[in-house]
């Protein structure tokens, strides 16, 4: 345990909180999944620590015809267990619902699963192959920004230290599917050594392809975003060999380093297979 | 800091740091069945129920809990004694260690959906036992389930 004292403060508004962010180095909790390990190894010690659970705004899901709004407070175990949420943006549901064990899910927020920022975790490609936007507020105002310009690095995002994630949007776009892949050969609750998320859009007849998206977890320092290979399954409308040479390109697009999880070869190598078969289960 | 919260069934104030993490502070008040395993969240030894979901208390900062609904293994076994029936009918453990966890993650196993013998695995795959012995745990929490 830290040697400092700490204060706890849980807010009720938006406005109390960022009141309560605004003093020396304090910071904001969610769930505490990734906060309470760093605080308790002492990684971090904060003079604050600003509870976002007491503040009811963050903490709904709403579906409307064009768009998905989540708090950013809403837990992964409520994401990945609703039914609309699943008709609609597939990746996402199994992306949550594979993240760690049960109690990780119970706890862990999408809010704070953004702000953490480590390069491995699932939910992030998944709502970048989304398009997903993440609305934030600040005392100097508010501002969005779309996921895939969201982060700067490892567990380094765009985010101000005093900005407060509200809320993440997701548009819903007519005639898109969307999955998520992970590959894990330690156990079941570590984090990837790879994941893809994968999104294709067709047009108005439900026939030619007009956008796909594909994004990576673990191979990097941040999501990684393969437009190359994207453009590839566009080009070829999907079709085997397209899928296939997409897949191949996505081995330039990472940039992942050895450790337990595998060798950098070995990484790039289960990129270019979980690639393909993302791709394969988004068009199945 | 007070803080006010249920725990097992009865409501209860505590004064404490509210950046200790919940498993001391449960500890502290006499409730040793949640055992610390790993310390990081990751074996399930001191998974905790939080409005009605699994929570590792070992990485749970015990200011959260205000107002909230807290069941312990101490509760859990007052409170459904068939649970535990069938970890002991089924020789449900081995060392030990692990049972209160996993007793935990069964008792919490109703928030989610589970259709198939695949989703027990899945759900209960984040409690580790070391001596291994997860085939008699999973028949316990399947003859359980069958009967609720």
């Amino acid at each position: 345990m830290p040697s400092t004292k700490t204060e706890f403060l849980a807010p009720t508004s938006i406005d109390e909180a960022l009141q309560a962010i605004s003093y020396e180095d304090a910071i904001f909790l969610g769930g505490g999944t990734s906060t309470a390990l760093l605080y308790k190894t002492r990684l971090i010690e904060p003079s604050r620590v600003v509870w976002l659970g007491a503040l009811r705004d963050l903490s709904g899901i709403s579906i409307s015809k064009n768009e998905i709004r989540i708090g950013s407070m809403v837990s992964m175990s409520k994401i990945s267990q609703s039914n609309e949420l699943s008709q609609l943006v597939p990746a996402l549901t199994t992306a949550a619902g594979v993240i760690g064990n049960a109690r990780v899910r119970a706890m862990a927020t999408i809010g704070g699963a953004l702000a953490h920022a480590d390069p491995r975790q699932d939910v992030p490609p998944a709502l970048i192959a989304l398009d997903a936007v993440v609305a934030t507020k600040s005392s100097g105002g508010s501002r969005e920004v779309p996921l895939a310009e969201f982060y700067e690095g490892f567990l380094e995002t765009v985010l101000a230290e005093s900005e407060l994630i509200t809320e993440v949007k997701i548009p819903v776009v007519a005639n898109r599917r969307s999955a998520y892949l992970r590959y894990t050969p330690t156990s079941e609750g570590d984090y990837p050594t790879v994941g893809v998320a994968a999104s294709v859009t067709y047009d108005s007849n439900n026939k030619a392809i007009k956008d796909v998206r594909i994004v990576l977890c673990g191979v990097g320092q941040t999501p990684i975003l393969a437009t190359d290979s994207a453009q590839k399954v566009i080009e070829g409308n999907a079709n085997p060999e397209s899928l296939r040479e997409a897949a191949n390109l996505v081995k330039q697009a990472v940039d992942p380093h050895d450790d337990e999880r595998g060798s950098a070869d070995y990484k790039r190598e289960m990129s270019e297979v979980f690639t393909l078969r993302a791709l394969r289960e988004c068009l199945a | 800091m007070k803080i006010n919260f249920t725990l097992n069934g009865k409501s209860a104030e505590i004064d404490a740091d509210p950046m200790a993490m919940a498993l001391d502070v449960i500890r502290d008040l006499d409730l040793t069945g949640t055992k610390e395993g790993c310390g990081v969240g990751v074996c399930g030894a001191c998974t905790i129920m939080v409005d009605g979901e699994p929570v590792s208390s070992c990485i749970c900062v015990v200011g959260t809990l205000q107002d909230r609904e807290v069941w312990t293994v101490e509760g859990i076994s007052e409170k459904m004694p068939d649970l535990i029936e069938k970890f002991i009918d089924n020789e449900g453990m081995q060392c030990g260690i692990c049972t209160p966890g996993q007793i935990m993650a069964a008792a919490a196993i109703s928030s989610v959906d589970i259709t198939s013998e695949e989703d027990i695995k899945k759900y209960m795959a984040g409690n580790l036992c070391r001596c291994t012995g997860y085939q008699t745990i999973l028949n316990a929490v399947e003859d359980y389930l069958a009967i609720n």
